[in-house]
C-alpha cells in the first residue's frame, strides 16, 4: 500500500508540475480518438475521413475550451449525416439543438461526459460512466450521461438505417426522417439504459455522501449491482437484447475503475477515525474526522561533500556543486568529515 | 517583509478569482429576484425554440398525412392543443430553471461571503503589518 501511495503522490506531483503540457495533450488525444471513431463508424463524407483534417481539428481542440471537443464531434457527425442525406442532418441538428438549449445551459461543467459516454458505448463499456459520475459529480450528472446515451443511439439509428436511406429517392424526405426518428424513439435499449444510468448516478451519489464507513466502496458496489439488475430486468421486460455477459464484465470493469477513482480522490484510513464533540455559542458540533492516507514524499537530500585540500598551511573547503568557495577553520572542516562518515 | 499567512491567503483568493469566483461574481452582481427572473426569461426563450423545433419535426414526420388532414381538422382545436402543450413545456422547464437558479444563487452568495470575509482578513493583516 505504501508503494501505491508513493506512486500516487509521484503521479500527482508529476501532473502538477507538467499540467501545462498534460492537459492539452489529453484534450488532443480525446478529440483525436472521438473524431477517428466518428469517421470510422459513419464515414459517409469521404473528404472528411482524412487524417490531416482530424489532426488539425484535434490540435485546435487541444488549446480551446472543453466544449469545443463536443462542437467538433457534433460538426463531424452532422457533416457525415449531411453526406448521407440532408433530411437526416436536419434531424441530427434538431436533436443536438434540443440538448444544447435545454440541458447544456445548466451543466457545461460536465461537457466531457457527453463525449465520453458515446465513446464508451462504442467500446461496449458504458457502465463505467454512471458509477464514475456518481462518485465524482452530482445528481445533475445524470442529465449529461443521458445526453451522451441519446447521442450514441442517434448515431446508431443513422448508421443502421443508412443502407435503406441511400437507396431512397430525394422525394422520400419524410420517409427518411421517419426512419431515423422511429429508430431513435423505438429503441427500448436506449430507454432502459437511460433509466438504469440515471438511477445509478443518483444512488451512487447519495450513498457516497452518507456518513458511514467505507461509503465510497458501498456506493460503487451498490451502483454496479443496481445498474446490472435494472439492465437485466429491462432486458426481460422489453427484450432489449443487451449482452448479459457483456453487461456483467462491463460492470466488473466499472468497479475496477471506480476503485481507481477512489484511490486517487478519497483514500482514507477508517481505522483511525476520530469522533469529537464540542460546542460554541450557537451550535453543538458532532464531528467525525477520518484521516487521509498519505505517505511522506521521499525527498532527495543533497549532501555537499567538502573536499579537503591543504593550501598554504590552511584548510580550504569547496562546496561541491555550488561553485562557491569558502575558507573555514580546521575544526569546522573536521566536523564535516565526521558527519560524512 | 514577507508575511507567509498573507501570501497563502492571497494565493487562495487569486485562485478563487480566476476559477469559480469569476462565475460567482457575475451572479453576485444581481439581486436574487433579478437573477432568477433573468434566467427564467432565458429559459422560456430556449423552451420556445425547443418547442418549435419539436413541432416542426412532428409535422415533417408525417407531412403527407398532415397536409391531407389539414383541410378537415378543427384548426382552432388543434391550435388550442398546441398552445396547451407549449404552456406545459414552458411551465415545467421554467419551474426546473427556477429550482436550479435559486440553488445556484444561494451557493454563489455563500461562496462570495466567504471570499469577502477573507478579503477583510487580508486587510486586517495588512494593517497589522503597518502598525
Amino acid at each position: 500500500m505504501t508503494a501505491l501511495l508513493e506512486l500516487r503522490d509521484r503521479l500527482k506531483y508529476f501532473y502538477s508540475k507538467n499540467e501545462v503540457f498534460i492537459l492539452p495533450v489529453g484534450k488532443f488525444l480525446l478529440a483525436f480518438i472521438l473524431l477517428t471513431v466518428v469517421n470510422d463508424k459513419m464515414g459517409y463524407m469521404t473528404r472528411l475521413d482524412n487524417i490531416a483534417i482530424v489532426l488539425i481539428a484535434a490540435l485546435a481542440c487541444s488549446f480551446l475550451p472543453n466544449f469545443f471537443i463536443i462542437l467538433f464531434g457534433a460538426a463531424f457527425s452532422l457533416l457525415h449525416m449531411y453526406a448521407l442525406s440532408f433530411e437526416i442532418a436536419i434531424v441530427g441538428m434538431v436533436v443536438y439543438l434540443l440538448m444544447f438549449l435545454l440541458f447544456f445551459r445548466f451543466g457545461p461543467a460536465d461537457s466531457l461526459v457527453v463525449v465520453l459516454t458515446p465513446l464508451l458505448c462504442c467500446w461496449k463499456v458504458p457502465y463505467i460512466m454512471p458509477v464514475a459520475m456518481g462518485l465524482l459529480g452530482t445528481p445533475a450528472s445524470a442529465v449529461s450521461v443521458g445526453c451522451g446515451i441519446v447521442v450514441y443511439y442517434l448515431l446508431l439509428a443513422v448508421t443502421t438505417s443508412a443502407p435503406t436511406i441511400s437507396t431512397m429517392n430525394a422525394g422520400d424526405a419524410t420517409a427518411k426522417i421517419r426512419l431515423v426518428i422511429d429508430g431513435l424513439l423505438d429503441s427500448k435499449a436506449m430507454l432502459v439504459m437511460l433509466v438504469a444510468f440515471a438511477i445509478t448516478v443518483v444512488v451512487v451519489y447519495l450513498i457516497r455522501r452518507m456518513s458511514i464507513d467505507y461509503s465510497w466502496t458501498i456506493a460503487m458496489v451498490a451502483g454496479v449491482v443496481l445498474n446490472l439488475v435494472i439492465l437485466l430486468v429491462g432486458d426481460l421486460v422489453y427484450e432489449t437484447n443487451i449482452s448479459v455477459v457483456g453487461a456483467i464484465l462491463g460492470n466488473i470493469l466499472a468497479l475496477g475503475v471506480a476503485k481507481l477513482i477512489e484511490f486517487f480522490r478519497f483514500c482514507v484510513d477508517y481505522s483511525r477515525t476520530e469522533k469529537v464533540q464540542f460546542e460554541d455559542d450557537e451550535y453543538y458540533y458532532y464531528v467525525k474526522a477520518i484521516p487521509k492516507m498519505t505517505v511522506a514524499a521521499p525527498t532527495k537530500t543533497v549532501k555537499h561533500i567538502n573536499t579537503q585540500r591543504k593550501a598554504s598551511g590552511r584548510y580550504d573547503n569547496r562546496s561541491v556543486g555550488r561553485g562557491s568557495t569558502t575558507a573555514r577553520r580546521p575544526q569546522e572542516s573536521q566536523d564535516d568529515y565526521e558527519e560524512l562518515f | 517583509m514577507l508575511n507567509e499567512e498573507r501570501v497563502i491567503l492571497m494565493t487562495k483568493m487569486a485562485s478563487y478569482e480566476a476559477g469559480e469566483g469569476k462565475k460567482n461574481m457575475k451572479i453576485g452582481k444581481y439581486f436574487r429576484g433579478d437573477y432568477i427572473a433573468w434566467q427564467i426569461l432565458k429559459s422560456i426563450f430556449c423552451a420556445t425554440i425547443a418547442f418549435v423545433l419539436i413541432l416542426a419535426l412532428f409535422v415533417f414526420y408525417d407531412f403527407e398525412v398532415f397536409m391531407q388532414d389539414i383541410y378537415e381538422m378543427d384548426l382552432v382545436g388543434f391550435a388550442k392543443t398546441i398552445l396547451m402543450y407549449y404552456g406545459i413545456t414552458v411551465v415545467v422547464y421554467g419551474a426546473a430553471s427556477y429550482v436550479v437558479c435559486a440553488y445556484r444563487y444561494s451557493k454563489a452568495r455563500k461562496s462570495l461571503k466567504l471570499y469577502y470575509q477573507n478579503l477583510k482578513k487580508l486587510n486586517s493583516l495588512y494593517k497589522e503589518n503597518l502598525s
